[in-house]
């Protein structure tokens, strides 16, 4: 069975380069079920879709990503969330990981990156 | 601010443009610079630093130069708003990845984006801020660094 993907960006321009590249990554049923501007969205439209797999962002207004990493881990337990954020010291990523983040990806980042690490989080289960 | 922390916003700059568009920028030039004098280009987006250190990290380029970024991201929808996106995350990207040199007390904003080289710009910038000149794809673009560690 396909999984959906929720995108979590403050970014418009973010927002869709990584559901291009999400489509574009070979994921067998691969569905982008919305997309937030911050974690209070996100949030909302987790409630509904209740996707398998999110990326999220970090620096984001209203609500940020490391408040909704907590929160949507509470809300799916075993959804799979991978950041994708410009923050790159470690203790961020730890901060993140430790909330229930799946995994990590620093902007920059190039479509094959993303592809690759989309395509680790959806594997694991 | 050291040379090997103004190394590391040029870093940063350099990383961008390489990564996103497999082209990279050349970096002009790196120099000390009167906030009265700056130059800010059509699209900027601003920074505010706070938590451990102030001030401010400004990204300024040109339309024609957002304009080629967008298109070598795939993204069919170049509106001023998606022009005012991008140069907001490209602020954004800069200044949370020097976060690797000073960690994660130097907290970011989520950028502000302005169109035209307005006066509450450089009024956002104290008097001797760093600039980075850089030339991409025949465009000049510029990144504002003011930093200070709070006492």
């Amino acid at each position: 069975m396909g999984q959906k993907l929720l995108i979590v960006d403050d970014s418009s321009v973010s927002r869709s380069r990584i559901a291009r590249a999400a489509l574009h990554a070979g994921l067998e049923g691969l569905t982008i079920c919305g997309m937030a501007a911050n974690g209070a969205e996100a949030l909302q439209i987790s409630a509904r879709e209740q996707p398998q797999l999110v990326t999220m962002d970090l620096t984001m207004p209203e609500m940020d990503g490391v408040t909704c990493i907590d929160a949507m881990i509470q809300q799916l337990p075993s959804v799979r969330i991978l950041v994708i954020s410009a923050l790159s010291d470690k203790i961020t990523a730890i901060t993140a990981l430790k909330k229930g983040a799946t995994g990590f990806l620093y902007k920059p980042f190039t479509d094959e990156q993303l592809a690759h690490a989309l395509a680790e989080i959806s594997a694991q289960t | 601010m050291r040379e090997n922390e103004l190394a590391v916003f040029t870093d940063a700059v350099k990383h961008y443009f390489l990564q996103t568009t497999k082209e990279p920028a050349q970096i002009h030039a790196a120099y000390l610079a009167e906030s009265e004098n700056l130059l800010h280009s059509q699209y900027t987006g601003l920074i505010t630093l706070s938590g451990t250190f102030r001030g401010c990290v400004h990204f300024s380029a040109p339309h024609i130069m957002l304009l080629q970024l967008l298109l070598i991201m795939g993204e069919p929808d170049r509106s001023e708003s998606q022009l005012l996106d991008v140069v907001g995350e490209i602020a954004n990207t800069i200044a949370g990845n020097v976060r690797r040199h000073f960690g994660s007390a130097l907290e970011i904003s989520v950028p502000v984006t302005i169109k035209g080289a307005t006066d509450s710009i450089r009024a956002a910038v104290r008097t001797r801020p760093f600039v980075i000149s850089l030339h991409w794809r025949n465009q000049d673009a510029m990144v504002v660094v003011d930093i200070e560690p709070v006492q």
